[in-house]
């Protein structure tokens, strides 16, 4: 039943996106994208998830120019080209792993640990919290979850040469700083 | 006999041997996720052009969640009085949306403006990873205020306009 009804529900999903029906896999897609669920009104007693396959739905960043829909749409490949990204983003993340890591050693606390892997930081506090930090290649930014500030999306800056969330001007290294110094009482120097 | 007994003592040392328990903890969905997951409330669709009907799509294909959240607004009173989502993506920003439009109903506009990521991301139980769903539903919110008070706006423009004209 599903695979029947499957192309006319994909055409629907593209119109949705207004992204045309035939797209080519981005080979940039991180791992964790690569199931989408579409959830249809169905009636209660027919199974109503469907999977697709996600070389049909990525086109690249989503096209929100509809009048007053969304928030601003940028080409972020104009902004930064993917190797630049992937040079600066690389380079802080393995930077801040060698720093994490230092810091562990000084900080003394239990359950403390960093972790790489699939170009995601994992940093465990103990009982005091985890940050995850990867990349997200489409947009050409880092994101960050902290447990204190929560998530944030921090783009390069070119003029100030550092990660900066656009909505609250933060940037990535001092917020850092200044979270790890209030959660394990000693300072860090990230930059 | 003393084969026996090695055989014995090997066989009760190697039972006395704890296996190891597995380091790896299960990354379970919170009952919350799963409930909306199974049970999402308010999927659907309002019709885009209704003036009263504010639509917010955030989110890209590619970076793997993209949601569309519609209120309809009731003229009179200014309130949400109805709200429904579609959400492509993963089961933490599918039940992340599903929550915004139970919120979201019965409330007026500024006070879903509110309405706080840490808030969603607590009543799921999500995990660290899983933050960035629970921001996209506030976006998703805010996004469908906006575009609701355009359309009333706009809309009161060109009432004003008329008895202007007609004047």
């Amino acid at each position: 039943m599903a695979s029947s009804s499957r192309l006319p529900i994909l055409r629907r999903i593209s119109i949705l996106l207004k992204a045309p029906p035939s797209t080519t896999l981005r080979s940039s897609l991180p791992s964790l994208a690569r199931r989408f669920f579409l959830r249809k009104a169905l009636a209660p007693n027919v199974s109503p998830w469907i999977y697709a396959s996600s070389s049909r739905f990525c086109s690249g960043p989503l096209n929100l120019h509809q009048g007053s829909q969304g928030p601003a749409a940028i080409d972020y490949r104009s902004v930064l080209s993917e190797d630049e990204y992937h040079r600066l983003a690389n380079s802080t993340i393995q930077d801040l792993q060698e720093k994490l890591e230092e810091y562990g050693d000084i900080v003394e606390l239990e359950g403390f640990d960093v972790d790489y892997g699939n170009e995601v930081l994992t940093l465990k506090l103990g009982t005091l919290g985890t940050y995850v930090m990867n990349k997200q290649t489409p947009n050409r930014q880092i994101w960050l979850s902290s447990p204190i500030s929560g998530p944030s999306r921090f783009d390069w800056d070119h003029n100030a040469q550092a990660w900066v969330y656009r909505r609250t001007k933060a940037n990535l290294l001092k917020l850092l700083e200044s979270e790890l110094e209030q959660l394990c009482s000693k300072p860090v120097n990230l930059s | 006999m003393l084969r026996l007994m090695a055989k014995r003592l090997l066989g009760t040392a190697s039972r006395d041997i704890p296996s190891r328990p597995l380091q790896i903890l299960p990354r379970l969905y919170h009952e919350n996720v799963i409930d909306h997951y199974n049970n999402p409330r308010n999927v659907g669709s309002f019709d885009k052009n209704d003036p009263n009907v504010g639509t917010g799509l955030v989110g890209a294909p590619a970076c793997g969640d993209v949601m569309k959240l519609q209120i309809k607004i009731d003229e009179e009173s200014g309130k949400i009085v109805d709200a429904c989502f579609k959400t492509f993506g993963c089961g933490s920003a599918i039940a992340s949306s599903s929550v915004a439009t139970e919120w979201v109903k019965g409330k007026s506009m500024d006070e879903v403006l509110t309405i706080k990521n840490t808030e969603i991301a607590k009543h799921l139980s999500l995990p660290p990873v899983k933050l960035h769903c629970s921001m996209l539903a506030e976006d998703a919110i805010k996004a469908a205020v906006k575009d609701a008070e355009a359309k009333r706006a706009k809309m009161n423009g060109t009432l004003k306009g008329a008895d202007v004209k007609s004047g």
